[in-house]
């Protein structure tokens, strides 16, 4: 499950990123590369753990995730800027 | 990464900051060249664009003609005098280089829709718009490499040149290396975007798709270049380099800051000035401006200025179509982009193609 603070609950779809699965129940998430170059995603992850499955470039802080390019490991919590 | 052990044997097999090696990887692999893209069909629909149009269009080609010539010479000359990491060394190099490909693309550009565009190139240092901005963007740079220059040949101290007194001292340099790093950062970062989204809104009515392939191109490089220096200044402010870098980031926030919301404000006139003479389907100066305050609230964040717009949701989500890199090569007008299919070959072969075979 990936719980989105304030805006609720939703599922990690099976071969898709967090920002897909996201995107999938229309919540609107800052992208722009989609590719983990750009930044533009990171997002706060207050709980839980995700996998890379393209190698991220761009910056983001040790509590933060690139949506665009990581799936969940495990049940987590994010929250959306 | 700066002002350390001047960069001897280029060796990459010790690094400080491995990130840099990956993005001169990526950035690599994006390699194309601008004669590749057709931008033939261009030409018959700039004659259709009306009076208005075409200054905007026309525009913001010299603009970006000008940040690119700016981005292709001074990291070069600026940066790589005073680093002294390998890795970042060789990415300021391949960056520069990409910068020469931008720059030979606009006059891939013009070449393409005027038989002579050297009136073009000319207006663009005459340009009032544009060089107000100019001088703002190159100020930085200009400090940056005077102060270095004096320093390299005098030493630290208090030198006169022209009549003029320059107090030289490390501190002193890395500030301008700080705000100079700054001031490259809203150059790519926000800058950019202006014109970015009035090409783009072109090719939202199907209109100078050869044009907007370029520049989706051009911004999926600067979407790397804009990260490095993210890295750069991140890297510094939170002391994983050089501890007085550090010091210097928290003196020079606020200063830091007005560099950004002064780029902001003038993109803004830019705005107002490629609408002067009437706006653009899909596109108007209030939505623009608006979509200038969020990539600069997204900007700033990531290199912990806090977010100083009102501004939420992207106001023009048409863009990200744009921007993503996967629609760089299968876009949503697209023909097709060349250097992809040259070279390459079908690896897949079926048994059943030997069928015929007879031995
Ligand atoms: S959208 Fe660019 S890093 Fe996620
Ligand atoms: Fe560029
Ligand atoms: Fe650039």
């Amino acid at each position: 499950m990936i719980v989105v603070k304030s805006h609720g609950e939703f599922r990690q779809q099976t071969r898709k990123t967090i920002l897909e699965s996201l995107e999938v129940n229309n919540l609107e998430v800052h992208t722009s590369c989609r590719e983990g170059f750009c930044g533009a995603c990171r997002t706060k992850l207050n709980k839980g753990s995700v996998k890379y499955i393209t190698e991220p470039l761009a910056y983001f802080e040790d509590d933060e995730i690139l949506p665009c390019c990581c799936v969940a490991t495990s049940d987590i919590e994010i929250e959306l800027s | 990464m700066f002002f350390g052990h001047p960069v001897n044997v280029a060796r990459y097999d010790q690094q400080k900051h491995s990130i840099f090696e990956k993005i001169i990887e990526k950035q690599i692999s994006f390699f194309w060249r601008p004669e590749e893209v057709d931008v033939s069909k261009d030409r018959v629909d700039f004659q259709k664009l009306s009076e208005s149009e075409k200054h905007i269009f026309i525009s913001n080609l010299k603009y970006q003609t000008l940040l690119d010539s700016i981005q292709g010479r001074s990291p070069n000359i600026a940066f790589l005098p005073i680093i002294s990491l390998p890795e970042l060394e060789t990415w300021v190099e391949t960056w520069s280089f990409f910068e020469t490909i931008h720059s030979r693309s606009y006059t891939h550009i013009l070449r393409n829709l005027f038989t002579d565009p050297s009136q073009i190139f000319e207006d663009i240092v005459v340009n009032q718009e544009i060089k107000k901005r100019a001088t703002d963007i190159s100020k930085y740079y200009d400090d940056l490499i005077f102060a270095t220059q004096l320093w390299q040949t005098l030493g630290e101290g208090t030198h006169q040149v022209n009549g003029e007194t320059h107090e030289i001292n490390m501190y002193q340099l890395k500030k301008k290396l700080y705000l100079c790093m700054c001031s490259v950062n809203a150059l790519e970062a926000i800058r950019f975007y202006v014109s970015f989204a009035c090409t783009f809104a072109f090719a939202e009515r199907e209109l100078m798709e050869g044009n907007s392939k370029i520049i989706r191109l051009i911004a999926r490089d600067e979407n790397l270049h804009l990260t490095s220096t993210q890295h750069i200044l991140n890297l510094w402010r939170n002391g994983k380099d050089d501890p007085e870098m550090a010091e210097i980031a928290k003196e020079c926030e606020q200063e830091s800051k007005d560099i950004f919301l002064t780029a902001v404000e003038q993109e803004k006139q830019w705005a107002a000035y490629l609408f002067q003479h009437g706006s653009m389907i899909g596109l108007n100066q209030e939505i623009l401006c608006q979509y200038v305050e969020y990539i600069a609230n997204n900007r700033m964040e990531a290199i912990g200025l806090g977010s100083p717009f009102a501004v939420s949701g992207n106001p023009l989500p048409w863009m990200n179509n744009y921007l993503s890199s996967d629609n760089v090569q299968v876009a949503p007008q697209e023909s097709e982009i060349s250097s992809y299919l040259v070279g390459q070959i079908d690896s897949e072969v079926d048994s059943s193609e030997f069928d015929d075979f007879d031995l």
